[in-house]
């Protein structure tokens, strides 16, 4: 047991901080990781009691312990809504930190290379947490900096950087989810994509009748950062007869990824491309949230929504 | 250690609702209590039939099995302390039907609080006995530990809301409880009875509860008090005075402090302050019971006393009792807030001794303590701060914990208003309830002959809570 306390090094000066959550469960409802899973496990508590249990020697530095460890989006909702302060996201990167001196990587949600990588290093260049780099062979990603924000796999034109444990956030889950609303739902008109800071709780982890829910306009999905929107997603929807799509992202210097400022910039485009082909631009928008304005994101999705009524269907 | 046929549970569940793997398992080991303990396997049914095919492969097998909730259980309800299946109820949370008509709801039992309420806000009405852990505890774990909260002076607790029920019994039949109607006298409403279980009788699948309509009218005030025998005496008399509060709250000094230190809300440094609040359809009555508990108060020494229909001005109010977890845990780097000895109920009249007595006993074993918690029902809240890593501090915890019990019990109080007993409070809950420990045990044994619905908890916990588990925190020998 003393011997793998030791080894711990990064992780250890936490030891006080740890024992200092109250195990309230408060952060649960805020992470995206645990309404997708549903494991407690998965969520922040569940990571400090994983990190306690590592320092302890109560919980061997396993595979699946690190992959744990290593499945963290970085929004950091969970440590603005923590009882106790816990900083918990410094928390776990130390641990990556060790485990990574354990010959233990995750993956978790870092983001890997496939093999038919381009080496174009676009990645390496859009990274805004300097994870990515080319170690002499090929791209590698530093797993104790990536913050899993998914800009590289966008900006990859070989489409080879991936983020396996996607956690229902992958371009491909957020389609199929968008497509199975829109088609199982008549009075579907809006798919809204939220980044999980302008994503407002709605029902955390429980599920209404369908007698409540069959009348529904729209659907809020959250894809994590608005640096991981791009045009693909953004146009899926209407293949499956959207009205319209929105785009919650947060407000201009508040994304820790710069994923705001990405977002903006593909959307206009899109707007551009709509009027070439005589589209209403207007049913592609962007709105900025501050993190947890519930009211302004209802009022944004009601009106965009009234618009869309207006509009009617795309013919 | 049993094996478990993971094979069969597999089978019962489907492999993505199980979870074997010991880091998995260690996390489902801790509520928000002291305690901790390794369970042998989670799995999280979705639907009733699975939950009775679990129950049988348990009793035939004699495995114990720990319903899980949110695990926001501050008694270590929920840990496995001697091993088993945790059937984490999450998976079943659906709400299945708001009924208007009928004024009645039917939910799994995975359904969080305020998701419920979020339901529920849109017709304008609510579910009044939530606790304060509403984001996170399930129907389940609520009904399973009687929760209640901040408007329980007025609406009551879990149990006065709870109608019937579904349980799985640990043979694994179903059985209905209760009726959709709000009288029952058919009998000996078993329904009642597993409000407050605590798992250890069956397993509840389906709740169905009453709502109340939102009032039109909240008005809320508060009242400093530069002795805490006068706030104490001013709650006791408010109770007694016929006032309806929807809201009455009592914070010590050390919880003022503790906010005033950590979060810079200026709140006054008095001895003890009284959150109130009355609400209504109609302002006039609203305004009648304010008015009535603040003269309550001037007459008990109460100062600076205010009252806000604003929500504005009520959110501040209620920022210092709102914002008391997190400063009691950022009170002091060294020290951690521990949930011990964390609820109690005393006569009305008994309030203010109560928190005197906290605190002096406190100061007597060189602990901090805090008292505070909804009042206006009779329900007491303390929480000890401690450092964790000192084995001494451990033991004058527990020192402190039996003085304070043996006072409750004294005045004829009762170990737990709402949180319940689980572990950690079974050492007094034993002997406030020691005539009635073979009654208790005849009920355990007619609903589950085996004993593998939540062993080792209630009356069948260990006697001394330090080591019936190990502790969530690093203790230094
Ligand atoms: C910060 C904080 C504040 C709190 N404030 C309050 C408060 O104001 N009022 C209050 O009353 N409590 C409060 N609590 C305590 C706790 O939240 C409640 O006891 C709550 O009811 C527990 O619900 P849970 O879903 O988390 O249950 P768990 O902790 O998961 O389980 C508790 C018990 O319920 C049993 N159980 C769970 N589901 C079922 C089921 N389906 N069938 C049978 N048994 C079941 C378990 O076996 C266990 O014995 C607070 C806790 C915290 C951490
Ligand atoms: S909110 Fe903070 S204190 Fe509460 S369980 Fe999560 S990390 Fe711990
Ligand atoms: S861009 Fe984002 S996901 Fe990709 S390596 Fe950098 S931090 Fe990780």
């Amino acid at each position: 047991m003393e011997n793998k306390r030791k080894e711990f090094k990064n992780l250890e000066k936490w030891q006080d901080t740890l024992a200092n959550c109250i195990r309230c469960g408060y952060c649960f409802e805020h992470c995206p990781m645990f309404k997708h899973t549903g494991w407690e496990s998965d969520a922040p508590r569940g990571k400090i009691i994983t990190a306690f249990g590592l320092l302890t020697g109560e919980v061997e530095p396993s595979e699946s312990a690190a992959d744990k460890m290593f499945s963290c989006f970085y929004c950091k909702r969970c440590e603005a809504a923590c009882s106790s302060g816990v900083p918990l996201t410094e928390i776990f990167t130390d641990a990556r930190k060790d485990l990574v001196e354990m010959g233990l990587k995750g993956p978790g949600t870092t983001s890997i290379t496939e093999l038919y990588c381009a080496r174009c290093l676009l990645c390496v260049g859009a990274c805004p947490h300097e994870a990515r780099f080319y170690d002499g062979k090929g791209i590698a990603t530093d797993p104790a900096k990536c913050q899993a924000c998914g800009i590289c796999l966008e900006v990859c034109p070989a489409g080879a950087a991936k983020i396996e444990n996607d956690f229902g956030t992958g371009r491909d889950d957020l389609i199929e989810r968008a497509s199975i609303f829109l088609e199982t739902h008549e009075s579907a008109k809006a798919i809204i994509f939220a980044c999980n800071w302008s994503y407002y709780p709605g029902l955390q982890a429980s599920v209404l009748p369908e007698s409540e829910t069959k009348e529904k306009a729209y659907e809020i999905l959250v894809n994590m950062c608005g640096g991981r929107l791009e045009a693909h997603l953004l146009m899926a929807p209407f293949l499956h007869n959207a009205w319209g799509v929105m785009a919650a992202v947060c407000p201009d210097d508040e994304c820790e990824h710069n994923g705001n400022l990405r977002a903006k910039k593909i959307v206009e485009n899109l707007h551009n491309t709509f009027k070439s082909i005589d589209i209403d631009p207007e049913r592609i928008q962007l709105v900025q949230i501050p993190a947890g304005d519930k009211t302004l994101f209802q009022a944004e999705i009601d009106t965009f929504v009234d618009k869309l009524n207006k509009l009617g269907p795309i013919r | 250690m049993k094996t478990i046929d993971e094979t069969r549970l597999r089978d019962i569940v489907g492999e993505r609702n199980i979870k074997t793997d010991p880091s998995d398992l260690y996390v489902y080991g801790s509520d928000s209590s002291v305690h901790h303990a390794m369970p042998w396997a989670i799995v999280k049914p979705e639907t009733t039939s699975q939950v009775q095919e679990i129950m049988r492969y348990a009793n035939e097998e004699i495995i114990p099995v720990i319903a899980r909730g949110g695990g926001s259980g501050m008694c270590g309800q929920a840990v496995p302390i001697q091993g088993g299946i945790i059937l984490d109820m999450k998976g079943m949370n659906k709400i299945l039907e708001i009924n208007l008509e009928d004024v009645y709801c039917r939910v799994e039992p995975g359904v969080v609080d305020d998701d419920l309420n979020l339901a529920l806000k849109q017709y304008g009405v609510f579910y009044p006995a939530t606790p304060a852990s509403s984001r996170i505890a399930t129907i389940g774990g609520e009904i399973a530990n009687n929760a209640s909260g901040v408007r329980s002076v007025k609406y009551g607790a879990t149990r006065d809301a709870v109608l019937g029920m579904k349980l799985v019994l640990p043979n694994g039949d179903l059985v209905t409880l209760g009726s959709h109607t709000r009288v029952e006298a058919s009998g000996y409403q078993l329904h009642k009875l597993i409000v407050g279980s605590e798992g250890t009788l069956g397993i509840v699948v389906e709740a169905t509860l009453s709502f109340v309509p939102i009032p039109e009218f909240r008005c809320m005030g508060v009242a400093n008090f530069d002795a805490l025998k006068d706030a104490g005496e001013a709650i006791g008399s408010i109770m007694a005075s016929g006032a309806i509060p929807s809201m009455l709250e009592l914070v010590d000094d050390v919880a003022i402090k503790a906010v005033n230190k950590t979060m810079d809300l200026g709140l006054k440094e008095v001895a003890a302050a009284l959150i109130f609040e009355a609400d209504g359809m109609v302002k006039e009555a609203v305004d009648y019971e304010i008015d009535k508990i603040k003269k309550i108060c001037e007459k008990h020494n109460g100062t600076d006393i205010h009252a806000s229909y604003d929500p504005k001005e009520r959110a501040k109010i209620f920022m210092g009792r709102k914002k008391l977890f997190p400063a009691l845990s950022k009170y002091d780097d060294n020290l951690a807030s521990t949930s011990l000895a964390d609820d109690m109920a005393v006569p009305y009249s008994k309030m203010a001794e109560l928190a005197g007595k906290v605190h002096e006993i406190a100061d007597e074993n060189n602990i901090v303590m805090t008292a505070y918690g909804h009042c206006g029902s009779g329900c007491m809240h303390t929480k000890i701060l401690m450092d964790t890593k000192r084995k001494d501090q451990w033991d004058s915890a527990k020192k402190a914990i039996t003085q304070v019990y043996d006072y409750v019990r004294s005045v004829n109080g009762t170990t737990s208003a709402e949180h319940g007993i689980g572990i950690s409070k079974a050492e007094s809950f034993k002997i406030e309830k020691s005539d009635s420990l073979s009654l208790l045990a005849g009920i355990k044994k007619a609903f589950d002959p085996n004993n593998i619905l939540n062993p080792g908890k209630l009356a069948q916990a260990p006697e001394n809570w330090v080591t019936a588990t190990n502790l969530r925190y690093s203790v230094n020998s």
